[in-house]
């Protein structure tokens, strides 16, 4: 259905992990097309997933674009289609159309540091551009990661953030003390606050909830960050992701197709409607 | 390609028209709207009355409220299984079509093509023809299509326009389709003298002065809007507003859509995933499962709808998205008038 962008291609989950459990679960997905196609992606882009019968979710693609194997997906519970993706299991077959909007310029950043700042399930939408830096790590400076969310239980890809310290600078943080922490206390604009990243030759790609990219930015002024070097990736609820339906827009953007990467320099452009 | 039909020959011209489905304004449960005509013979002419308001416009042939995308069930094995179902519309005739209607066709097809062009709109539009009929006076009090880049007789849109001289039709070929529609029947027409000539010309002419409404140095809005974003207008405009979405529901350039499953059985599952028309004036158009909603009152909905036609819209593709047809006006039921918020963006500071 080359001509039909309405129409999903088959896809089967091969593994579920569970990344956070309770109220506010956040399972990491990993599928493989049932037929073979062309598909490939961009850091940063987005595909929509379905659950027939209960419809479809625009969610980040996690996983590199260098990942051939499969296509990762980190999904907070939270709506109907969430909630339908839970309960699926190893071997289920749901639906993927995409891949949809612009990415992270990537090879703009050849020869620079760069600094990942994460909160929450906003890890998500940065690890495959964080990924990739890391397979490509020769054509760059210094990598460091900001990661925090509310509890410890609530950090996501626990395991991979402890493999990531052999390979990178990473700033964990959480809202709360906890018994045995060792790492950072507050929220994750503080955290860089705190350890001064120079804004020298440097990259900041920051995704968290609305509030902490927020912070997070001005924060970044504050350490002398140029507009020009933060970008962040948005979101706004989406149904037709080709920029039809009228509703995910910010001014005369539509985040499916023309965002969902902004610089800061970009972003602050467009009326607040995000 | 300029024609004479005299009314008398009309009927005989729609009945060689029968291999296309043909819609009409037709008086239907109290409201005029563009129906489909069972047989070309019924065509009554009084449906080509250039005085009549068309309350619901014709993008619902195009763009119907509610269509199927697909159709998906599983298969014993539990695999999904979908089929697309792309619409078949057989030719299709828009007679006696507005001209601000059409103009908003031509506005949609710009948002349907383009990057992506979307299947599903253009199996239908590329099967349509529209035939319009210049508004001799404005069939509505609230028209102000001259003030947006319309006129009375635009041919924008269109393939054929009609205009009543009385006891017979002056018909405008305006592209090869309609040449073509001319040319299956000549024996019906005849080329018109230098009177009816001029007498057309005088006739539409007139038609642009009959406008009741109109917006004054309407250039300065677009401009004008880029500061209004934060401005406590949207406030006091929306202030009377229930939220009835009635002025994006009727507006004919208005296209927004969801996209929902409706299961008819689970087990074995069995359902439809549907495209509906939506409503940027409703509060969950926007709203994230989170609960957080970037336009969470009626304001920023209102100054979304103003935005987008009269900015966004103009910024994207060159052309409000408004044609000046006063439905959203006439048919609000607490009064906002799209011409009046207008102006006060026009004046504002």
């Amino acid at each position: 259905m080359d001509d039909n962008d309405y129409v999903p291609q088959l896809v089967r989950i091969i593994s579920i992990k569970d990344e956070v459990r309770g109220e506010r679960a956040i399972k990491t997905f990993r599928t493989q097309f049932i037929e073979k196609n062309g598909f490939t992606h961009q850091c940063g882009q987005c595909a929509m997933l379905s659950v027939f019968g209960k419809g479809e979710s625009m969610i980040s693609i996690s996983s590199s674009p260098l990942e051939k194997d499969f296509l990762q997906f980190s999904i907070l519970k939270t709506g109907r289609v969430t909630t339908a993706l839970h309960e699926m299991h190893e071997g289920s077959i749901i639906g993927l159309r995409g891949p949809y909007g612009n990415n992270f310029p990537i090879d703009d950043w050849k020869g620079k540091n760069l600094i990942f700042i994460g909160g929450g399930i906003g890890l998500a939408p940065i690890w495959s551009v964080l990924q990739t830096a890391l397979k490509r790590k020769d054509e760059f400076g210094d990598l460091t990661l900001f990661y925090g969310a509310r509890t410890s239980n609530d950090l996501v890809y626990s395991q991979e953030l402890k493999d990531l310290k052999k390979e990178m600078t990473v700033h964990l943080s959480i809202d709360q003390e906890e018994p045995g922490w060792e790492e950072f206390v507050g929220f994750v604009p503080a955290n860089v606050l705190e350890k001064k990243p120079s804004p020298q030759n440097t990259i900041a790609i920051t995704c968290g909830p609305p509030i902490m990219i927020k912070f997070t930015i001005q924060n970044m002024e504050q350490l002398g960050f140029q507009d020009d070097q933060i970008f962040t990736t948005v979101e706004n609820k989406m149904k037709c992701g080709i920029g039809k339906c009228g509703r995910c827009n910010i001014g005369k953007h539509y985040v499916c197709k023309d965002g969902p990467v902004y610089s800061w320099a970009e972003l602050k452009t467009l009326p607040q409607e995000y | 390609m300029e024609k004479i039909l005299t009314k008398k020959t009309f009927p005989k011209w729609v009945k060689k028209l029968d291999t296309y489905e043909i819609y009409t304004p037709i008086l239907k449960d109290n409201t005029w709207s563009y129906e489909l005509i069972q047989d070309a013979e019924a065509l009554d002419l009084d449906s080509l009355n250039p005085n009549t308001t068309i309350v619901e416009a014709p993008k619902k042939i195009i763009l119907p409220q509610r269509e199927t995308l697909l159709e998906f069930s599983t298969a014993e094995d539990g695999t999904p299984k979908i089929k697309a179902s792309l619409p078949e519309m057989k030719p299709t005739i828009i007679l006696g079509v507005r001209p601000c209607d059409a103009k908003a066709v031509s506005l949609s097809d710009k948002v349907f093509g383009g990057e992506y062009t979307d299947s599903y709109y253009f199996n239908r539009r590329n099967q349509t023809i529209l035939i319009g009929l210049t508004c001799l006076t404005p069939p509505s009090p609230n028209c102000f299509c001259t003030s947006v880049g319309g006129s009375p007789h635009s041919q924008e849109g269109l393939d054929l326009l009609l205009t009543d001289m009385g006891d017979k039709y002056h018909i405008n070929a305006i592209t090869k389709m309609g040449e073509q529609l001319l040319k299956s029947a000549p024996e019906l027409f005849k080329t018109p003298n230098a009177e009816e000539k001029s007498g057309v010309k005088k006739l539409l002419a007139e038609s642009e002065k009959n406008l009741k409404r109109n917006i004054a140095q309407v250039t300065k809005i677009s401009e004008k809007l880029k500061d209004l974003f934060d401005s406590p207008l949207w406030d006091e405009e929306a202030m009377s507003c229930l939220r009835c979405g009635i002025c994006t529901y009727l507006c004919p350039t208005c296209h927004c859509f969801d996209i929902t499953d409706e299961v008819t059985s689970s087990s074995p599952l069995n359902g439809k995933r549907v495209r509906v028309w939506d409503n940027c004036q409703f509060p969950d158009f926007t709203m994230h499962s989170s609960g957080h909603n970037p336009r969470p009152d009626k304001a920023s909905r209102l100054r979304q709808r103003i935005m987008h036609k009269f900015r966004y819209f103009v910024e994207i593709h060159q052309n409000y998205q408004c044609t000046g047809c006063g439905r959203c006006t006439s048919l609000c039921p607490v009064g906002i008038d799209i011409i009046d918020v207008l102006e006060k963006v026009r004046d504002y500071g």
